[in-house]
């Protein structure tokens, strides 16, 4: 949770002398003269406290304030009015607009301060709370898009790892499908969006698919593409993930003959590090995102792995990087990096801590499985 | 959510003057262009001259905008992706499902 600000005054030097204030102490402000001004930020960033001023041309605080509250995604951004105005009238109007403190512009800087500390420390302490509560609450209900362990083959050794964005779940979602002693499927898909919202959706994707999974291999049906397309069909039908789409990689491992059969929806490649010409081969799949079209012909790929090579399976949040300020998607990057440290002959504990972004900001939720032929 | 429209004969050319398209931005753009659709607009191009990173949040809004466009017999096309943004398009086979074309000329006409 960040610390950021969004200042509201008509009065430029009272403006820059707040914002001069709050940066000082690692605060990260926007300012705005007018409400109309505001608003127009508001549309693109939702702050984590906004301080208005009362009296302002056009609209005042107040209404601004009314209108904060008309809307859904704002009303609960903490709000404080800091003013010149501070009749006792005023005072208990801006309070019952759901205020958090009505302060005068006359109390010492440093208090103001004070005051806005205590409060964004009040606030994210109550946020860290209510986050902890619902990993409880998820862990009780044993929510998990991420499995706790992996099965045990003889033939394939499977790690995989998992890193949460700003440490709130998020889409990414793994699973492991052991159908009998011979055949299990590995699952890796990403629900398109993050934090909360897409960890939600991530348990009906998981649903379908163990669904499908189960129904096809009741019948002997072990086809990718064929679970694949009755999957898609199911959910382009269900008009509660009409706007919601996910990637899915699906690899099914053959652990009497060794084989390994892949398809993917929407998915980046998978990538195997060849022994033999210590390179790295691609393997993407036809498929298009999940629940985007009703019909489509998914393809199914075998790849052939000898004994010690090694299969990856990616979400999008391990090929997105932040440098210098920078955010970018590149699959080239990740891939030199993955080669660089395969040729060394690193164990694969330190491919998983090299490659999870250790030098640069996290950007989205990064999953990999890792699957060694043994 | 900075987006500038203009209409060019019966397309609505829209660009976005964003650097990062992200889920913040992407809730609003996806409601805004509704809008647009709802109004009657079926002839859509989205510029992202602007735009330097992508992520999977706003990939889900434009997918959805189509998705809500297909059963009108409506048109979306992308253009100005920059390399990165073609490239993850590709990747995801995306550029199956858009239309993507290098300059909004070439997209209006």
């Amino acid at each position: 949770m960040d610390k950021n600000i969004l200042l509201v005054d008509d009065d430029i030097i009272q403006l820059k002398l707040y914002e001069r204030l709050l940066t000082n102490h690692g605060y990260s402000c926007a300012t705005a003269l007018s409400v109309d001004e505001a608003e127009k930020i508001l549309e693109d960033r939702i702050p984590d406290l906004i301080i208005s001023d009362y009296e302002m041309p056009d609209k005042n605080g107040f209404d601004f304030r009314k209108r904060l509250l008309q809307n859904k995604q704002l009303r609960n951004v903490p709000f404080l009015f800091l003013t010149s105005v501070n009749d006792e009238h005023f005072i208990q109007q801006g309070l019952d607009l759901k205020a958090i403190d009505y302060m005068a512009k006359d109390i010492p800087p440093a208090r103001i301060l004070s005051k806005i500390n205590n409060l964004m420390l009040a606030v994210r302490e109550h946020y860290e709370r209510s986050l902890s509560e619902l990993k409880e609450i998820a862990e009780k209900l044993n929510l998990r898009n991420i499995p706790r362990k992996a099965p045990q083959l003889q033939k394939f050794s499977i790690n995989y790892y998992s890193k949460f964005y700003q440490d709130q779940p998020g889409g990414d979602f793994i699973d492991f499908v052991r159908v009998d002693d011979r055949y299990t499927f590995v699952i890796l898909g990403d629900v398109m969006g993050k934090r909360w919202g897409a960890w939600f959706f991530s348990f009906s994707f998981l649903s379908y698919i163990r669904s499908a999974i189960r129904l096809c291999v009741y019948n002997e049906n072990y086809s990718l593409s064929e679970i694949l397309s009755k999957l898609n069909k199911v959910l382009f039908a269900d008009e509660l993930l009409e706007d919601i789409f996910s990637t899915v990689s699906i690899v099914l491992l053959d652990d009497q003959e060794g084989r390994v059969l892949y398809s993917g929806a929407g998915d980046l490649p998978i990538l195997k590090f060849d022994n033999h010409e210590q390179g790295l081969h691609s393997f993407q799949s036809s498929g298009i995102l999940l629940g985007f079209t009703e019909q489509f012909p998914f393809d199914e790929t075998e790849i052939v792995m000898e004994r010690g090579e090694e299969l990856y399976m990616i979400s999008d949040g391990m090929i997105d990087f932040e440098m210098n300020g920078q955010k970018k998607s590149d699959l080239e990057l990740f891939k030199g990096k993955l080669l660089g440290l395969k040729v060394k002959g690193v164990s694969t504990e330190t491919i998983k801590d090299q490659l999870f972004n250790k030098n640069q900001a996290q950007v989205d939720d990064c999953s990999i499985i890792i699957i060694k032929r043994k | 959510m900075n987006l500038k429209k203009e209409k060019i004969n019966d397309v609505l050319l829209i660009t976005i003057e964003e650097r990062e398209a992200n889920l913040s931005k992407a809730e609003s753009f996806k409601d805004k262009v509704l809008q647009d659709i709802q109004s009657g607009e079926t002839q859509l191009v989205i510029s992202f001259k602007n735009v330097t990173y992508l992520d999977s949040s706003f990939l889900g809004a434009l997918v959805a905008i189509l998705k809500n466009l297909l059963p009108l017999k409506g048109q979306l096309t992308l253009t100005e992706l920059n390399e990165d943004i073609q490239n993850l398009f590709e990747l995801t086979r995306l550029d199956k499902v858009f239309v993507i074309k290098d300059s909004p000329e070439t997209a209006t006409s």
